[in-house]
């Protein structure tokens, strides 16, 4: 979905971003920003938190920070419910999500697909 | 337009996301298919407890996946099978097997009450992450309410490509009540569909945290202040740092 939407409005995107952080191969406006938020709620580290929340804030606003903090949690629900009731990962995306991607983004070193193998 | 839990927010918390949040801690505490709704907040705070204990880092970094002990402190509330459940889920769901999903089954664990589990312990998570994430605290737990679980099995509940039986969507019936936006439903969406009444909770939660079901897959559009490229880099970097392959 990152790859297809990114298509669509025309920016580059690194995949491999994804597993190992933010390169300056990608360039989604305000990306270092959203990653830097999206980074420190997964480590559920509250400074950190306030800090990049406090900076998204600056650049983007009140809904903007409100709704990235909302997509950030509710993957914190999506990715339990794929590990948990074990949904094929090959279908991810309608089935969009080629081998290829997953090897592009590093997605193939984890533990779901090494153990599978 | 606030409610309790966002009055003390520095944020302007857009009216549907208030409301969800309300609707869904509603549902946590009212019993559900499997599970007493007593039952049901006690897997919200076991949730919230496996989420700071220091066991729950221990448990990522351990080199074989549930190699850590976790030990039931629960009183009786729920059982082994339970406990284990909600601490793996939610410490280190990125390294979960078929093998130890059906070792949990096999201490007990219907396959009901595993799926609404699953789906409490994602509503938790979205809640309380969103929470911490607008600088909040965790709300107070709610009270249980008094109620009798359904049992409603649906007829088309079935061992399909994923580990615990789902309903695909041409095999739902009326009985079932609502389940899809569409007949093409992403695997995701069938992940719950064990238990329709979970499915539907989580859903109507978590649509209004990223987007609903019939914009998902219009990459050229974003219903929310930020763009659909930006929704999608968080996803995607959220997801990975969770080891999830999906």
């Amino acid at each position: 979905m990152l790859r297809e939407s990114s298509q669509i409005a025309g920016y580059k995107v690194q995949l491999s971003d994804v597993t190992s952080g933010l390169s300056d191969e990608t360039h989604i406006p305000q990306g270092d920003l959203l990653v830097a938020l999206s980074e420190a709620i997964v480590a559920r580290d509250k400074d950190a938190i306030a800090d990049a929340r406090s900076i998204l804030f600056q650049a983007l606003g009140n809904d903007a920070v409100v709704d990235a903090v909302a997509v950030a949690s509710a993957f914190h629900g999506f990715v339990r419910i794929a590990d948990a009731i074990g949904i094929p990962y090959a279908t991810a995306a309608q089935g969009g999500d080629a081998p290829d991607v997953r090897e592009e983004a590093g997605i193939n070193e984890f533990y779901r697909i090494t153990s599978s193998k | 337009m606030s409610t309790v839990s966002f009055k003390n927010s520095a944020f302007e918390v857009r009216e549907d996301l208030v409301d969800a949040h309300k609707g869904a801690w509603e549902c946590i505490s009212t019993a559900g298919t499997w599970l007493t709704g007593e039952r049901r907040v006690a897997v919200a705070a076991e949730t919230r407890k496996a989420r700071e204990r220091a066991s729950c880092a221990e448990a990522r970094e351990a080199l074989s996946p549930g190699s850590v002990k976790i030990s039931n402190t629960t009183l009786g509330l729920l059982t082994d099978a339970e406990v284990e459940v909600i601490h793996r889920v939610v410490c280190d769901p990125g390294r979960l097997s078929e093998l130890w999903s059906q070792s949990i089954i096999g201490m007990g664990l219907s396959e009901g009450e595993y799926v609404e589990i699953i789906g409490l312990i994602s509503m938790v998570m979205i809640l309380d992450t969103c929470t911490l994430g607008l600088g909040l605290s965790d709300l107070d737990l709610p009270e249980p309410k008094i109620g009798v679980p359904t049992q409603y099995v649906p007829p088309g509940s079935k061992k399909n490509a994923a580990w615990l039986p789902t309903v695909e969507p041409g095999d739902t019936v009326e009985e079932d009540g609502p389940m899809y936006p569409s007949p093409k439903a992403g695997y995701i969406l069938r992940g719950l569909s064990a238990v329709p009444q979970t499915l539907r909770d989580y859903w109507a939660m978590a649509n209004i945290h990223y987007t609903p079901g019939q914009f998902v897959y219009q990459f050229d559009r974003s219903i929310r202040a930020i763009t659909r490229p930006q929704m999608e880099l968080i996803a995607a970097r959220v997801s990975a740092l969770h080891q999830c392959a999906y």
